[in-house]
């Protein structure tokens, strides 16, 4: 009786000892290329940001130096104000927008008008930024694009897109809405598939507006969904570049110039590695303070069954 | 007699409140289709404007279909000797592809151990990866150039698909992402399934390759068109890793094609509609697919 449950002990150890040990062969490269590629460079940011290092000489230790530079760095607070602006018009103009494509897309439609508008708001999330930023940098061309045209013609005066200062930032909002909306939609739509059609027969019943259905119905069922996709576009938007890149290259002066094109010019055109770190680490924070509010707030307003 | 008076007054408001909301719907729904012509019209305007003769492609007000059709900017396209459209087109292509492959694999092995195998640490591994979600590429590129010059890849693919084939990050999403998705999907096998084969006598490895694997064909597609897409796109790793035009990538090289609009060239336009081109076509073919995996990895992710 003994013997066989030792046995039957010395089996399953050996068992699982096997499983184990199939389970970290198939997770090697993943772990390894995380702590080579993610962890390793993660590190190296925080140290590298108490360096004065240009490339060309040996890295020298240089103490908090590039941590008060920060508070000095006029031009941090403009990329960072610049960056902040963008994330907050360009998250709501994506959410509200998908969310409300995706509330009509819901309705009862026929079947073809549907698909096509569907992807006819989702195919612009596909190309890559520089592609269509290189397509609307024309249509943006103060007197030769085709939206001042169209503006002269309902008697706007020319707008100039991408270089008055005032412009700069909305440009780059539009363009980006335009981009991304589509995907938005697609995962609110996504969500609005899984509410079960009783609650609406229920309300309809008790006689509830429209609004009244989507105030009380829609938007706390939804609001897993939207909660993913304000964090996901959030992280996102404080990542902007390629299009600011291609369509005013953070001019003009500074006015659209992005956190991570500052960490770029740091790194890759003044070859300043040590505070360009420095300039990473404080987006790294933002992002990681960011994210942790996010779920805070979370508990708030996002209603899980 | 009123009570027939009250009757029709009811049915009268009913109907008002019919012909309201049906109106609102008719409005909305013309607005929407304003809107969906809106997201195509500059696909359109660049193609439209890439085939117009030379000095007219910016002509206002613009044509839409232009009556005189002619290749100049194609034609000019090959003749530029800034970049080549042929190795751009390879040279995107063989990234796009090597990371495609390696994240998808990599992802796979790991989704299935996370989701259906027992081993100590596995909680606190996988939170760890998950937490890469939050860190962007952008953000730690000086190290993270710094090792590829280091190991003497920079200016080489290597740079970008040796991360890529280890699974660590695609240009443009973390690699965790495709984990994530996996696991999600791993997750959804019955485990009698697995217990079944086990008793048959297969190793987990085979267990993996042969029911996992087939089973989570659709799920690694939709990754893999994602992170094909993404790739393909970027423009951020290859602008930091490669200064020769012989190893550029479309976003980075055509931008080189940049010239005045007043110079009245548009080869740039040819350039761009090219490198639309293959994804448009493969949108058209599986429109229906791609949408449905983007909401899977979108919803699960």
């Amino acid at each position: 009786m003994q013997s066989t449950s030792k046995l039957s002990r010395s089996w399953l150890s050996n068992e699982s000892q096997r499983e184990a040990f199939t389970a970290y062969i198939f997770i090697l490269p993943t772990v390894l290329g995380f702590l080579i590629f993610v962890l390793g460079p993660m590190i190296s940011t925080f140290i590298l940001s108490f360096t004065d290092y240009d490339l060309f000489s040996a890295p020298t230790f240089n103490g908090l130096e590039n941590f008060e530079r920060l508070f000095s760095d006029k031009r941090l607070g403009t990329v960072y104000r610049n960056t902040i602006v963008f994330m907050v018009f360009a998250v709501s103009g994506n959410v509200g927008g998908g969310l409300l494509l995706a509330v009509f897309l819901n309705q009862r439609l026929p079947n073809l008008l549907r698909v096509v508008l569907r992807s006819a708001y989702f195919f612009p999330s596909l190309i890559g930024l520089v592609f269509v930023s290189v397509i609307w940098q024309f249509l943006y061309h103060r007197n030769l694009g085709i939206i001042n045209y169209y503006l002269g013609l309902i008697g706007i005066d020319p707008i100039r897109w991408l270089s008055s200062k005032q412009w700069v930032i909305p440009s780059i909002i539009i363009l980006d809405v335009w981009k991304n909306v589509g995907f938005a939609m697609l995962i609110c739509l996504a969500g609005l598939q899984n509410i079960s059609s009783d609650y609406y027969d229920a309300a309809a019943v008790d006689g509830a507006s429209a609004w009244q259905r989507f105030v009380r119905i829609t938007l706390p069922l939804l609001s897993p969904t939207l909660f993913f996709v304000i964090t996901m576009y959030s992280i996102g938007a404080l990542k902007v570049f390629d299009s600011i890149v291609v369509l005013t290259n953070g001019g003009p002066g500074d006015a659209s110039r992005s956190v991570v094109m500052y960490i770029h010019e740091l790194g890759f055109k003044s070859f300043d590695m040590g505070y360009g770190s420095a300039v990473s680490l404080t987006l790294l924070a933002l992002i990681a303070v960011f994210t942790l509010f996010q779920f805070r707030l979370s508990r708030i307003w996002v209603h899980y069954d | 007699m009123t009570s027939v008076a009250g009757e029709s007054a009811a049915t009268q408001s009913q109907s008002w409140s019919a012909l309201a909301s049906r109106l609102t719907k008719l409005f909305s729904t013309l607005v929407l289709i304003i809107g969906a012509i809106a997201m195509i019209g500059p696909f359109v305007w660049i193609f439209s404007s890439s085939v117009r003769p030379y000095n007219e492609a910016f002509i206002l007000p613009p044509q839409w279909i232009p009556d005189k059709w002619e290749f100049h900017n194609y034609q000019r396209l090959l003749e530029v000797n800034v970049v080549s459209m042929p190795v751009m087109f390879k040279n995107s292509l063989w990234i796009a592809g090597l990371v495609t492959a390696g994240m998808v694999m990599t992802s796979s092995l790991s989704g299935f151990a996370f989701a259906c195998l027992r081993f100590r640490g596995k909680n606190i591994i996988f939170w760890l990866l998950l937490s890469s979600l939050m860190v962007p590429i952008q953000a730690t590129i000086i190290p993270l150039f710094l090792q590829m010059r280091g190991l003497g890849l920079v200016d080489t693919h290597w740079a970008i698909t040796l991360p890529g084939l280890l699974g660590a990050f695609a240009p443009g999403i973390a690699g965790v992402f495709g984990v994530f998705l996996m696991r999600q999907f791993f997750l959804t096998l019955p485990k009698d399934l697995i217990d079944a084969a086990r008793i048959d006598g297969a190793g987990y490895g085979l267990v993996f390759w042969r029911i996992g694997l087939p089973l989570a064909r659709p799920t690694m597609a939709a990754l893999g068109i994602i992170v094909f897409a993404t790739t393909w796109n970027d423009y951020f790793l290859p602008l930091v890793f490669f200064n020769s035009t012989s190893q550029m990538t479309l976003p980075v090289g055509i931008l080189l094609l940049r010239e005045p609009m007043n110079s009245g060239n548009a080869t740039i336009l040819a350039g761009v509609t090219l490198s639309i081109l293959p994804v448009l076509i493969v949108f058209l073919l599986g429109q229906r697919w791609i949408v449905d995996s983007f909401i899977r990895a979108g919803v699960k992710g």
